[in-house]
């Protein structure tokens, strides 16, 4: 049986595409420099699909693609919901509170039973850092992590990577200064932006209130010596972080912040750390703006910046689609690799 | 290397097997490494057993001596282990008193400790009661001592039965799982817990610093996305509990701390300073936060002190020259999966240079004793995320293997790790109750004593676990040291001599 339907065009990455060798994606810090362009080139592939008339290819046809999420999500829930469709896998969607957790149903139990139903490629979110790699452990197919905790979220990484590459001039990150600004602690975007934006060679800024930045000095201080990646800088200085930048990313600041302590108000955040065209003004007159969402407009991001023509947030959801499609597409043409998540 | 042949151990057998409960009638070891910590001495030697007691222990010299060294057949008095869950009454499909005693047993311990939180707490003389029946009902000769509850119920709010249970026999008083809770409270249980002449063993955690915590605050939590458990939080109830503890001895004078698992730099130079000043603390240590370090939740497997700088490590730990911790990620130290829950336990595994400051802290004897926490879980509890998983590490019976390795790396004399097994604990367990309770290998004296082949590696593995815990992130690692014989109060413990 073919893979594709006759006369659908075929997905083309190129002849001298690297090998694709994980069998899991859990984060990006286990991704090789040509690993990262595959799935670029994989991903402009994917959108050169999604510009057809009918955005549809056979290639996970027959595939099972199960989403199970254990923390509310609409956008990238959705987004990979697309991205298997287009690929015209069969989704099956999970909203898996985190109610079973409290009636004593396992993660290991929850992995087992959606196997035993057939899921061959599983998405997950889940609220506990490292869960996906427990589930990994006990699924036999591919596991995808659309969030853990305050841990990864590779495929954001990749998406706005990809934005990035897709939109500053001359297609590269090396050496422009990338500013992630607002709650870094908490965020599992951050964290593999870090991996993926240092090994790419940007200058990169981690900039919020000391309280949303608690611990990492530890890591932009050592970064030096991590093999292949670069030194990032962590500051609480909004302007110096602003100054001369390429990309600035705001990043979502959450009400529960003020009640565990970490923050007075959110009206002392906007003042202090808010992305407003004043402060924007530092940066470079072409600067990208970028956000994972979803946004609080008027609370970390300005909606006059919002507005903006250099604001490339709906282009991050496009591309979103475009990415995880890739992802989804070599995920799925590794088989059985035992171990092929590698940690090191 | 060419190794020699099993030891010149002769057992006369003439009971038959060498079964568990047995009194060890015959057993002859000639040309083995003897070590007694309780006299300060090892060497060349030869041990007779006869019915139970020592009969003869011949120090070797000269060319009598000649090819026994310290890398092969060891015997050691028991191993004293201050601080472990037995589970029992309560969480008995993770550990039974039985099986825990087996596990002592094949980890050469002798003599155990087993904390009070189970289910009901131990908290008067009822539940002492239990536990003890459940050690007779086991057939092992390994002595079970039993640390009360220091509140009712565990709950933090009025004391135990304190003096009832002390009529009981227990040997101090701990709320272990969780700190004493709030400094009143302790106040008054070192004050009636030293009337009584007996310690209260705290679990210094600042519970409200560590609420939802998950590892070891520093690189490793920051890079993994871990809610970070900091240092201050056990030095902070440290700092506290001395305070205390000096104002209480001034008139109860039978006032006792002993501050258990320490696992930071900054406690272990509290107590330091604490006993300089002459207050009666004592504190032990683990056997995991010597030797392991936050790293391997990030997939590193290297030993703590693989993972300082050489130049700092043997360095005193604090000021200037203090050693400086590596990073896994520099180092290409990283070889397994992340998130490994085995790893997950309280106190977390700190940084190594934290693990170097308790390993120095053994060696200046800031630090009396090695105490395992041996912490049984079951699977299910285990095998979830991370951040849901049980505290706890199952590890009694590595921690011979664990030091073994810290000797072999150069990190603590064959004298000191032995010492703080045997003569250590003892000398805590002694000023708790105010009388001794071991003796060494003493002629006349019931045997009490543990023999391995150093030079023996074993693998840790489920089956290879008397315990019923199988949550050790030392599965699939082999240690030095395979125990051949573990004989309590005269009896056969544990043999696996051919």
């Amino acid at each position: 049986m073919s893979d594709r339907d006759p006369g659908a065009e075929p997905i083309v990455v190129g002849a001298d595409a690297p090998a694709w060798r994980h069998r899991h994606l859990l984060d990006v810090d286990v991704l090789a420099a040509d690993e990262i362009d595959l799935v670029m080139r994989t991903a402009d592939a994917m959108k050169g699909i999604l510009a057809r008339p009918i955005a549809k290819v056979p290639a996970l046809r027959g595939r099972n693609v199960t989403i199970i999420f254990w923390e509310a999500s609409t956008r990238t829930r959705v987004s990979f919901e697309v991205a298997a469709k287009n690929l015209s896998a069969d989704v099956v969607n999970i909203a898996a509170s985190t109610s079973s957790v409290t009636k004593g149903e396992s993660l290991v139990d929850t992995i087992r039973t959606v196997q035993a139903l057939g899921a061959q490629m599983l998405v997950m979110r889940h609220g506990t850092s490292g869960a996906p790699y427990l589930a990994a452990e006990h699924f036999d197919g591919h596991v995808l992590n659309g969030g853990d905790g305050w841990h990864a979220h590779p495929t954001q990484a990749l998406l706005d990577l990809y934005t990035m590459r897709e939109r500053l001039p001359g297609g590269s990150i090396a050496g422009r200064k990338v500013v992630i600004l607002g709650d870094i602690l908490h965020s599992r975007v951050a964290r593999s932006n870090i991996w993926s934006l240092t090994a790419a060679g940007a200058d990169l800024w981690l900039c919020g209130p000391s309280t949303l930045l608690r611990g990492l000095d530890r890591w932009g201080g050592r970064a030096a010596g991590f093999p292949g990646h670069g030194r990032f800088t962590v500051t609480s200085d909004v302007d110096a972080a602003l100054r001369d930048a390429d990309v600035v990313m705001a990043l979502r600041i959450q009400k529960e912040r003020m009640d565990s302590g970490l923050l007075p108000s959110l009206r002392e955040y906007t003042a202090r750390f808010g992305l407003t065209l004043d402060r924007l003004a530092a940066a470079k007159p072409d600067a990208l703006v970028m956000h994972p969402g979803p946004m609080n407009e008027g609370v970390e991001i300005d909606p006059a910046v919002v507005a903006l023509d250099r604001a490339v947030i709906e282009d991050q959801v496009t591309n979103g689609v475009a990415v995880r499609m890739a992802l989804l597409y070599l995920l799925a043409g590794v088989h059985g690799a035992e171990g092929a998540h590698d940690a090191a | 290397m060419p190794r020699e042949p099993r030891p010149s151990a002769k057992t006369g057998r003439r009971g038959g097997a060498l079964q568990v409960g047995a009194t060890l009638a015959d057993l002859e070891i000639s040309r083995a490494w003897l070590v007694d910590p309780f006299a300060g001495r090892e060497g060349a030697g030869e041990i007779v057993v006869r019915d139970g007691e020592i009969a003869g222990v011949t120090w070797l010299t000269g060319a009598a001596a000649k090819g026994v060294d310290a890398s092969g057949v060891i015997v050691a008095p028991g191993f004293l282990d201050l601080h472990v869950h037995l589970r029992e009454p309560g969480f008995e499909d993770a550990e039974t008193v039985a099986t825990g005693l087996a596990a002592a047993a094949h980890g050469g311990f002798t003599r155990v400790c087993a904390m009070a939180n189970t289910s009901p707490a131990i908290d008067g003389a009822a539940v002492v009661g239990l536990v003890r029946a459940a050690a007779a009902a086991s057939g092992s000769p390994v002595a079970l001592e039993i640390v009360g509850a220091v509140s009712a119920g565990r709950a933090g709010e009025k004391l135990a039965a304190l003096g009832e249970m002390t009529d009981a026999g227990v040997v101090g008083f701990s709320d272990d799982g969780a700190p004493v809770k709030g400094p009143v409270l302790l106040a008054h249980a070192l004050r009636y817990a030293g009337m009584l002449g007996r310690p209260i063993v705290e679990h210094a955690e600042d519970t409200a610093l560590t609420s939802g915590a998950e590892a070891n605050e520093g690189l490793v939590a920051s890079v993994l996305g871990l809610r970070g458990w900091p240092a201050a939080a056990e030095e902070a109830v440290v700092a506290r509990d001395l305070a205390i503890l000096a104002d209480v001895v001034r008139d109860v004078p039978g006032a006792r701390l002993h501050l258990t698992h320490l696992s930071t730099a900054g406690a272990l130079d509290l107590v330091r300073r604490a006993k300089a000043a002459g207050l009666p603390v004592t504190c032990d240590v683990t056997p995991h936060h010597l030797a392991l370090a936050d790293e391997w939740i990030a997939g590193a497997r290297r030993w703590a002190w693989e993972a300082v700088d050489g130049a700092g490590a043997r360095r005193d730990p604090v000021g200037a020259g203090a050693p400086v911790a590596r990073d896994p990620w520099t180092d290409a130290a990283i070889v397994a999966e992340p998130f490994d829950p085995d790893l997950r336990v309280n106190p977390p595994l700190r940084d190594p240079a934290d693990a170097a400051a308790v390993r120095a802290a053994l060696r200046d004897g800031t630090a009396d004793a090695v105490a395992t926490d041996h912490a049984p879980h079951t699977l299910v509890d285990k095998e979830v995320e991370f951040g849901l998983a049980a505290n706890g590490i199952s590890g009694i019976e590595t921690a011979l293997g664990v030091l073994l390795a810290a000797v072999d790396a150069g990190e603590l004399t064959l004298a000191a790790a032995m010492a703080a097994l045997t003569s250590g604990p003892a000398g805590v367990l002694g000023a708790w109750t105010g009388r001794p309770v071991a003796a060494g290998l003493k002629v006349g004296a019931p045997a009490d004593l543990v023999l391995f082949d150093r030079g023996e590696s074993w693998t840790v593995t489920p089956a290879s676990l008397r315990s019923k815990g199988k949550n050790t992130p030392l599965a699939g690692r082999a240690l030095p040291g395979r125990v051949l014989l573990t004989v309590a109060a005269g009896r056969i413990a544990f043999s696996d001599l051919d």
